[in-house]
């Protein structure tokens, strides 16, 4: 105990001091003063702490690891506000999509952490001489699903843009019945749920299918920009929701209706 | 050398003789690697029962607030022992420390899991659940690695 708390004290004490270096160091240069207001040199080692610690709460698992790691978030979240708050005021519209960054980038470390976990996990079962079992976030099982949703996402919503385009050049009135009406509301939503429903009752809940399915709206709404004027992003929505909808529906009757 | 097996019902504890033309240094040092060999039962008790259970016989060893219980597939008891001295006694290739308060035999696991927490689950003989702490992750790795260097001396 008496270990663990050096090791925590260290480390917050070796990332205060790097965190106030830093400020000393970059502040001027973002706030374009001489120098670091004293709130902001405190504000600064205080994340420099936060951030040293911020493996440890790992070290734990179940109910520590969460509660730890919940308190770490919101600490660093609060000091990453009001260091904000002094660089930008309070611009909510800023501060919340700094704060959201932050959020992803604790997502992205968790879902790392996890990840590796997973990997011991795998050792543990092989070792034991049991099923592997699947692959972290079941990638593998994924990847039979990919050019469908490459076809589905972004192929076939390129071809119906460009034909509506090369369709109605000229015209003086645009109608986008196939990439505006039947797309959106035909095409992905079934698509989406039905891929999702029958990825669910192959493999589970697979979270990186409809991740990929966004990443594909994602590249075809920046492609479409270069032949169209049309708002896409609405489609994110609907990939997400056909996709992930289908693939809870398709591991709910899984687990509903065993294989026999 | 030559190396016999004789079964005698209704023994608890194996016991090893070494005939030999005369006494060696290399002889000793094998009594006594044979006598530390954890194959003896285990002294566990329910009530006024008193019985020595073989090793095999039990999925985990854990502590539960009165003292230290014993789970094998039918029934628990109670050990005298801490899990400390239990580990000293027990097979280090077949049971491990998982966490503070709880030793399971590797050989009964069928299933391994993983919560979204980070917790590990293994599951013994398909029914009991057993809680892995972190720390001791790396020192089930190390046994199993060791039970299966073993086996694979032994098949070869």
């Amino acid at each position: 105990m008496k270990n663990l708390n050096r090791v925590w004290t260290v480390r917050v004490s070796a990332g205060s001091v790097l965190g106030l270096l830093a400020c000393v160091v970059l502040v001027p240069y973002v706030t374009l003063t001489r120098g670091a207001a004293p709130l902001e040199c405190l504000l600064c080692a205080g994340l420099g702490g936060t951030a040293g610690a911020a493996t440890l709460p790992f070290a734990d698992d179940g109910k520590t690891l969460l509660l730890r790691s919940g308190i770490h978030f919101m600490v660093t979240s609060a000091l990453f506000l009001l260091l904000m708050v002094q660089f930008y005021g309070w611009d909510w519209a800023v501060l919340l999509l700094l704060e959201g960054m932050l959020a992803l980038l604790y997502a992205l470390i968790w879902m790392g952490r996890w990840i590796g976990w997973y990997v011991e996990v795998m050792q543990l079962r092989t070792l034991l001489g049991l099923d592997a079992g699947p692959s972290p976030l079941k990638w593998r099982e994924t990847l039979p699903y990919l050019p469908f949703a490459l076809l589905l996402c972004l192929i076939l919503p390129l071809l119906l843009r460009w034909a509506e385009h090369e369709i109605q050049r000229g015209s003086f009135l645009e109608l986008p019945v196939l990439s505006g009406v039947l797309y959106p509301y035909v095409f992905l939503p079934v698509g989406g749920f039905f891929s999702g429903v029958s990825l669910g009752k192959r493999q589970g809940v697979c979270p990186l299918y409809p991740a990929l399915c966004v990443v594909f709206v994602l590249v075809f709404v920046r492609m479409a920009c270069f032949f169209s004027n049309m708002a896409d992003e609405m489609l994110v929505l609907i990939a997400v929701f056909s996709t992930l909808g289908g693939n809870v529906l398709g591991w709910m009757y899984r687990r509903a209706v065993p294989k026999k | 050398m030559e190396v016999e097996i004789k079964v005698e019902p209704g023994r608890l504890e194996p016991k090893m003789v070494i005939l030999a033309g005369e006494d060696s240094e290399e002889l000793r040092r094998l009594a006594e690697q044979l006598s530390r060999l954890p194959l003896g039962p285990i002294p566990v008790s329910r009530g006024e029962e008193k019985r020595l259970l073989p090793q095999r016989e039990f999925l985990r060893f854990y502590t539960d607030g009165k003292g230290v219980s014993a789970q094998t597939a039918e029934e628990t008891f109670a050990v005298r022992l801490r899990l400390y001295e239990l580990e000293e006694r027990l097979d280090a290739t077949r049971f491990v420390r998982i966490s503070n308060g709880e030793i399971i035999n590797l050989d009964r696991v069928t299933a391994v899991d993983l919560s979204l927490s980070g917790t590990i689950c293994m599951t013994l003989d398909g029914a009991v659940h057993a809680y892995v702490s972190r720390r001791y992750v790396k020192k089930i790795k190390e046994t199993l690695n060791l039970g299966r260097r073993r086996r694979h001396e032994e098949s070869e």
